[in-house]
């Protein structure tokens, strides 16, 4: 079978977090008994999975939790990590792409709202340090707020990642059935990617333009008390 | 250490070319030029150049890099941050990060800023000259710090200040010397040319004129007319002449320092050798000029000629201001008597922080870099100025001609040479013993060694209070003697060195040439030598055809055949 050599006859990556930690980014929303546990942190795939029980007593401990936590805990990071060990070794996206990732919200006191693109092909890329640039630069205190940014980077390159392998599959699933159809697949396992031909190209600069600024311009707030309870109040809501 | 110039927009380079600015970069970052990658950029930020992509070409780098620093340079003394820049360009934000940081890290961008704010830490330090020894990194900046210390770049679209000509600087930095010298060491010209404009703003409001002889000020509000509108009643809209008040031309204003012409140098020279040291009497042979003109402007001459033939390498700037220092601690040193005793004290400590210093340093004189930093950098006093002068050349020189000064005075004013017996004495023992080489330079000034003896050796105290005597004119002026026989002596040692380099080079180059001659004649010998072989063979050649010729058309004869065809056919 003669492959087309497309543009970019680079073999499709393996799947794993496009960044230079492969961390696995990790959710927990975990209540029992009218007791809620939130949080959201970061995991390395590789670590021995005996440290998920010992993460999960020591934070309950720490957090002075219910004990009935420790399993919740420990269950919901063995899902996530399966769930994304399930997606290693296959292929997730051949050649360029490049995402907008676009962040929106609120750590505490402090509202976020930013654009930017990411490049899924740069392996050097470090959520954390973009996040603690970005705190330094615009002047933000709150220790929370660095993390948070990284980890809903490190989610949506996460989710975007996942995406690939999906279409990635489903292209091969139908190359196999008829192979004329494949240049439309391509293009559309890479809808989310922008035209890069059009932003990188000979002609255009990759200097945007005045009036683009404002969109790609970090917006950062800061939430009286009040704010915050009514945007709590209507989470909740959202949530129910 | 050098910093290079450089004009992107590749027109003549005119130092008063108003719309040109200039910025400073760290000395280490002068490999960059707008029109080209370096080799560094290239290796530092390999992604763009290995191909791997088309989001990451050199082209994509270049408008990175050149708007990340435009931007900058629209306001050098703010901090650019990685989120200002991010927003107006399209790319992997990692990768933009990536660059940011590299121009970060080579002082491309935010240099100034920086070094806006660390200046201000090192001010306390910089007022003495304790910082060129122990500290190499801050030396070294300060070294910049008085070269013509801005790589000129970027005639940057935007550039929002102008800047005066370079050469101005020397003669109007003595009022920054004078505020303790706080030269920022490395701020970019634009900044330092800014405040000196100021200052050196005494111009007419009316005719737009300089106002150095003396001025009128309007005393309700900022504005000055010179002595000429006020003579003619030109005062400007809506003022009027009561509500003006004279200045008269401000002593220590330092543009008067550029305002000798050449005949009037040649007057003072002449005063000065008539009336000696008596400068009332010189300084009245000068209309606009007062006594301490005089004087400063007398030690700019010779001191400012010797101080640019021999440092011209580290820049005029550094020179002249040395000078400028120099004059104005005469002037305070000849005015003031307490003025003097203090700067006494001044360099009393200085000794001690000196000694701080040797015993902290090597023994034996530091390296040359280092010398020549404090050369430029030194704070306020003369003493100070000698001091440095005579640590670049070896002790032994400063002390011929610290005696050499002494002797030429004491021949000159008939002064006891017995007044300066015990400094000899306490040089020569200085020499034999085998202390740092600090403590043996700085004893050579006559007050700097009477204070250390003070300090150091109580027993002399009725001596040294003895020496408090010699005239403090006299006691200048062999500082001063010293130190311009020290510089004499290291410029004919440096001229000696240069004499005997340049010998040498033209020797080895007169030798290759010699051998590259004769490399091509044995070259032709060789030519001439196969064209002899080769005639030879093509003669011989000639000679064997025509034989053969010959015989065959003897044989032809023989035969009796006339022709080939019918030989040929009779054949066939």
């Amino acid at each position: 079978m003669k492959a087309p050599a497309l543009s970019f006859s680079k073999a499709p990556v393996k799947f794993r977090m496009p960044t230079s930690a492969n961390l696995v980014p990790i959710r927990l929303d975990i209540e029992i008994d009218g007791q809620r546990f939130k949080d959201a942190f970061t995991w390395n795939p590789s670590d021995p999975d005996s440290e998920v029980v010992v993460f999960a007593k020591r934070t309950v401990k720490d957090l002075k939790l219910p004990p009935a936590f420790i399993t919740q805990i420990a269950s919901s990071i063995q899902t996530q990590l399966a769930e994304f060990r399930s997606y290693e070794g296959q292929d997730m996206y051949s050649g360029e792409k490049i995402v907008p990732i676009k962040l929106d919200l609120r750590v505490n006191h402090t509202l976020i709202k930013d654009q930017f693109l990411w490049d899924m092909n740069n392996f050097e890329s470090d959520p954390e340090e973009f996040a603690r640039t970005f705190c330094k630069d615009l002047g933000i205190e709150d220790p929370e707020v660095g993390p948070a940014i990284a980890f809903a980077i490190r989610e949506q390159l996460y989710e975007i990642a996942t995406q690939s392998v999906a279409s990635a599959r489903e292209s091969r699933i139908s190359k196999k059935g008829r192979r004329g159809t494949e240049h439309a697949t391509s293009s559309k396992s890479s809808g989310s990617a922008l035209d890069l031909v059009k932003l990188f190209g000979y002609r255009s600069s990759v200097v945007r333009k005045r009036k683009d600024w404002d969109v790609y311009e970090p917006i950062v707030d800061h939430l009286s008390n009040e704010e915050v309870d009514a945007l709590e109040a209507r989470e909740d809501r959202n949530i129910r | 250490m050098e910093l290079t110039q450089r004009d992107p927009s590749s027109k003549p380079l005119r130092p008063d070319e108003p719309e040109l600015d200039l910025y400073t970069i760290p000395s280490q970052s002068s490999w960059f030029l707008w029109d080209e990658i370096h080799d560094i950029e290239r290796t530092e930020l390999r992604d763009f150049f290995d191909g791997s992509s088309f989001t990451r070409t050199p082209k994509v780098y270049r408008e990175y890099r050149d708007f990340i620093i435009n931007k900058y340079r629209e306001e050098p003394t703010r901090q650019l941050t990685f989120t200002d820049v991010r927003k107006s360009l399209v790319g992997d934000i990692s990768l933009l990060h990536k660059v940011f940081k590299f121009l970060e890290k080579w002082g491309l961008i935010n240099f100034s800023a920086n070094l806006g704010n660390s200046s201000n830490v090192s001010s306390s330090n910089s007022s003495s000259l304790v910082v060129v020894e122990d500290e190499e990194d801050k030396a070294r900046v300060k070294v910049e710090g008085t070269i013509p210390n801005a790589v000129r770049v970027g005639a940057s679209p935007n550039s929002p200040k102008p800047i005066s000509a370079p050469p101005v600087v020397g003669d109007s930095s003595g009022d920054a010397v004078e505020s303790g010298f706080k030269l920022p060491p490395l701020a970019s010209y634009s900044d330092v040319f800014g405040d000196l404009v100021k200052q050196k703003g005494l111009v007419c409001g009316n005719c737009g004129g300089n106002c150095d002889s003396g001025h009128y000020k309007y005393t309700k509000g900022e504005f000055i007319i010179c002595i000429n509108c006020f003579k003619n009643q030109n005062y400007g809209e809506n003022r009027s002449m009561d509500e003006f008040k004279q200045i008269e031309h401000v002593e220590n204003s330092s543009n008067q320092g550029a305002m000798w012409t050449e005949a009037e140098i040649l007057l003072l020279l002449e005063s000065v050798m008539k009336h000696g040291d008596d400068w009332e009497l010189v300084a009245q042979n000068f209309q606009n000029k007062s006594k301490l003109d005089c004087i400063a402007k007398l030690i700019e001459l010779p001191f400012g000629e010797l101080m640019l033939g021999s440092s011209h390498r580290y820049g005029n700037f550094g020179g002249l201001n040395g000078n400028k220092n120099g004059a104005n601690q005469i002037q305070l040193l000849s005015s003031e008597l307490h003025e003097s005793l203090k700067t006494e004290g001044q360099s009393h400590e200085q000794i001690n922080e000196k000694e701080q210093n040797g015993d902290a340093v090597d023994e034996g004189p530091p390296s040359k870099k280092q010398r020549i930093t404090s050369l430029s950098d030194a704070g306020g006093s003369l003493m100070k100025q000698v001091a440095l002068i005579s640590t670049t050349v070896g002790p032994e020189i400063t002390v011929a001609a610290a005696e050499a000064a002494v002797t030429a005075l004491c021949d000159e004013n008939s002064l006891p040479r017995e007044t300066f017996d015990i400094d000899e004495d306490y040089i020569s023992n200085g020499i034999c013993s085998p202390t740092s080489s600090f403590e043996q330079e700085r004893v050579l000034q006559d007050e700097d060694s009477k204070l250390k003896e003070r300090s150091t050796q109580s027993e002399t105290q009725d001596i040294s209070l003895k020496r408090d005597d010699i005239p403090l004119t006299v006691r200048i002026r062999a500082s001063i003697g010293t130190a311009l026989g020290a510089a004499a002596a290291r410029s004919k040692l440096l001229a000696d060195q240069e004499d005997r380099e340049i010998e040498n080079l033209v020797a080895i180059i007169i030798e290759t040439q010699m051998k590259k001659l004769h490399q091509k004649i044995k070259h032709f010998d060789d030519l001439e030598l196969i064209m002899e072989k080769e005639y030879t063979e093509i003669e011989d050649l000639k000679d064997s055809l025509l034989a053969e010729r010959i015989e065959v058309l003897q044989r032809a004869v023989n035969a009796g055949i006339c022709r080939w065809r019918d030989h040929f056919a009779v054949k066939s």
